[in-house]
C-alpha cells in the first residue's frame, strides 16, 4: 500500500509538471553555483597574478597562489545558499502537494474507505516525496560533478565522497521542509491558508531563528574569528548556545565542512551538527503521522 | 427479514455538544436498496461517514457483514463501496488511472484489469483514456460510480447521488443502481432528497429527523400504510408530521 500511495503520488507530481519544473530549476541554479564559483576563483587568481607580475616587474620576490590551495569542492560553496533558499521552497510546496490534494479535492474520502491505513498512506506520500527529493539531488550531484570536472579537469574519490556527503546532507536538509509542507498542509483548514503558513514556517527557520542565533553576534561578519568578542555578555551567550536550534545554520556548518570553506571543521562538531537536523525530520515525520491519525477526512478543505 | 447486512444499534454521534445522531436502530438485509431520506442536516452524512468507516462514533455500535466498524475497519473497507456526495477524483489522471489507483489500495490484485472491466460494465469505456479534470458532473458521477464498484464490493454507499445531475443523468443513475443489484446483487444505501427516486429505485425507506429514525419500513408496506397521500413526498411529510 505505501508503495502504491508513493508511485501515485510521484505520478501526479510529473502530470503537475512539479518534477520538471523543480528539476529544471535545481541544475540550472547547480550550474550557475558552478559557473560563479569557477568565475569568482578566476578572477582572483588572475588578479593575484597581475599582483605577482608587478612584484616581480618591481625586482620583489611573490609567495605562491594561496588561492590555488583551495578545496576543489570550495567552487561549489553557493549551493550552501540556494539549497536553503530555493531548494527548501520547492520541498515545501511537494510537501504542501502531497497531502492537500486529498482534503480539497475530497479524495481522501474515497481512499480512507478502502484497505489502506492512515500511517500507510502518509509514509507513501514521504516516500514519495523524499524519492523526489533525491532524485533531484543525484541530477544536481551528477551536474556539479560535470561542472568540477570542466574547471579542475579531473575529481579524486575524496572529492566525489564529500559531494555525495553534501547532496545526501542536502536531501536531509529538504526531508525537513516537505515535511513541514504536509505538516501545515493538515493542520490549516483553508488550503491557500496551509501554503502560506507553510512560508511562514520557511521563512521563521531560514531568516529569522539564524538572526536570533548566530546572527546576533556582532563579529560573525569578522571571518574567521569563530569566538565572538561579545561573548562575555549573558545575551550573546545564551543565543549562541541557541544555534543548534537553528537548522540553517547546522547545515551550513557541516556543508563548510564537507565542501572544504569551514575555517576549522571538527569531526565531532560536525556529527553534532548533523543531530539537530535529524531530530528535526524525525519529530515532524512523528507530528505528521499523529495527525493525520485525527484528522477528520469527511470535511475537505476549502479555498474560500 | 434475512441476516442483516447493516445493523446499527443505538447509534449516536455529537459535534461538541451536538447530538446529531440519536440511538439509531436499523437493519437492512442483503440485497435491499436502502433509500435514507431527511431534512439537511438530519444526520444522515455522519450516518454515512460512519457507516464507511470514516467517523467514529461517540456511541452505540455498527456492523457491515457482520463487521464492526470501529474495530474491524479493514474487513468492513473489503465489503463497502463508496460514492460521495459531490465526488472529485485525481484530475490530472485519466480515469483508468484513478480507478487502477483506487482498486489497487482496494487490494485487487490485478488492478488494471479491473478497471478496464468496470469501465467496461458501466459503458464507459470512452472515458478510460481521458483526464477526469475534463469531466461534466455527469461524467464525474458515472466514474465516481466506477470507483466504488471496482472491488466487487457488497454493499455500495451513495451519498445524494443525483444531486446536480441533468435528467437524462438522474434516469442513467437509477438504471445503474437498479442493474447493480440485480446483476452482482449489491446492496444499496442511499442517502437523497429525490423523493421520486426513491420510489422508482428503493425497496425500502429511513426516515431521519433530527438525528432520530422516525420510520423504517419497505415502500410496498409504506404505501399500503398511508393509502390515502398521493405521493411518496405527501408521505414523507406525514411521517415528519408524525413524530414526536
Amino acid at each position: 500500500m505505501i508503495t502504491t500511495i508513493a508511485s501515485q503520488q510521484s505520478q501526479l507530481l510529473r502530470r503537475q509538471h512539479v518534477t520538471l519544473v523543480g528539476l529544471a530549476t535545481m541544475l540550472a541554479v547547480t550550474a550557475m553555483a558552478g559557473i560563479l564559483g569557477w568565475s569568482s576563483h578566476h578572477t582572483i587568481v588572475r588578479v593575484f597574478d597581475e599582483a605577482v607580475r608587478l612584484q616581480a616587474a618591481a625586482g620583489q620576490p611573490a609567495p605562491a597562489n594561496p588561492f590555488l590551495l583551495k578545496p576543489n569542492l570550495s567552487l561549489l560553496s553557493n549551493m550552501v545558499v540556494y539549497i536553503p533558499l530555493i531548494g527548501s521552497l520547492l520541498a515545501l510546496v511537494v510537501g504542501h502537494l502531497a497531502l492537500v490534494e486529498d482534503q480539497g479535492q475530497a479524495t481522501g474520502r474515497l481512499l480512507f474507505t478502502r484497505q489502506v491505513t492512515r500511517s500507510q498512506y502518509v509514509l507513501g506520500k514521504i516516500l514519495a516525496c523524499t524519492r523526489f527529493l533525491a532524485v533531484t539531488m543525484a541530477a544536481c550531484a551528477l551536474v556539479s560533478v560535470a561542472a568540477l570536472v570542466v574547471v579542475n579537469r579531473a575529481l579524486s574519490a575524496s572529492d566525489v565522497g564529500r559531494l555525495a556527503g553534501f547532496y545526501v546532507l542536502s536531501w536531509a536538509y529538504l526531508t525537513v521542509f516537505a515535511l513541514v509542507g504536509m505538516l501545515t498542509a493538515l493542520l490549516a483548514r483553508r488550503r491557500s491558508l496551509a501554503l502560506l503558513s507553510a512560508m511562514g514556517v520557511w521563512l521563521v527557520i531560514t531568516f529569522v531563528v539564524p538572526q536570533f542565533t548566530s546572527g546576533l553576534r556582532p563579529t560573525q561578519s569578522l571571518n574567521p574569528l569563530t569566538e565572538p568578542v561579545g561573548t562575555s555578555q549573558a545575551f550573546f551567550r545564551a543565543t549562541q548556545r541557541a544555534q543548534p536550534l537553528s537548522i540553517v545554520e547546522q547545515y551550513k556548518t557541516v556543508s563548510g565542512t564537507i565542501l572544504g570553506t569551514a575555517p576549522n571543521p571538527t569531526t565531532g562538531d560536525t556529527l553534532l551538527a548533523i543531530v539537530p537536523i535529524v531530530s528535526a525530520a524525525i519529530l515532524l515525520t512523528l507530528l505528521v503521522l499523529w495527525k493525520v491519525q485525527h484528522h477528520d477526512y469527511a470535511r475537505s478543505v476549502t479555498d474560500e | 427479514m434475512s441476516e442483516p447486512v447493516i445493523e446499527l444499534r443505538g447509534l449516536q454521534h455529537r459535534y461538541d455538544t451536538d447530538l446529531v445522531l440519536r440511538d439509531v436502530d436499523l437493519k437492512i438485509a442483503r440485497g435491499e436498496i436502502f433509500g435514507f431520506l431527511g431534512h439537511n442536516g438530519a444526520g444522515k452524512t455522519t450516518a454515512m461517514n460512519i457507516l464507511t468507516t470514516l467517523l467514529t462514533p461517540t456511541g452505540g455500535t455498527a456492523t457491515i457483514c457482520g463487521y464492526d466498524v470501529v474495530t474491524d475497519r479493514r474487513h468492513v473497507t473489503r465489503q463497502i463501496g463508496y460514492l460521495p456526495a459531490d465526488v472529485r477524483m485525481y484530475g490530472h489522471l485519466t480515469a483508468a488511472e484513478n480507478l487502477e489507483f483506487l482498486a489497487k489500495l482496494s487490494g485487487v490484485t490485478d488492478a488494471r484489469t479491473a478497471a478496464r472491466e468496470t469501465l467496461d460494465y458501466l459503458g464507459c469505456a470512452d472515458l478510460a483514456k481521458r483526464r477526469v479534470g475534463t469531466f461534466s458532473t455527469g461524467m464525474r458521477q458515472r466514474i465516481g460510480i466506477a470507483q466504488a464498484i471496482v472491488h466487487r464490493p457488497q454493499v455500495l454507499f451513495l451519498d445524494e447521488p443525483t444531486s446536480g445531475l441533468d435528467p437524462m443523468g438522474v434516469r442513467q443513475l437509477r438504471e445503474t443502481v437498479q442493474q447493480l443489484n440485480r446483476d452482482l446483487g449489491m446492496t444499496v444505501f442511499m442517502n437523497t432528497h429525490q423523493l421520486s427516486e426513491v420510489s422508482k429505485v428503493c425497496t425500502t425507506i429511513g426516515v431521519l429527523n433530527h438525528g432520530e429514525l422516525i420510520y423504517n419500513d419497505s415502500i410496498e408496506a409504506t404505501l399500503r400504510r398511508f393509502p390515502d397521500e398521493a405521493s411518496l413526498e405527501d408521505i414523507y411529510v406525514r411521517v415528519g408530521e408524525l413524530a414526536p
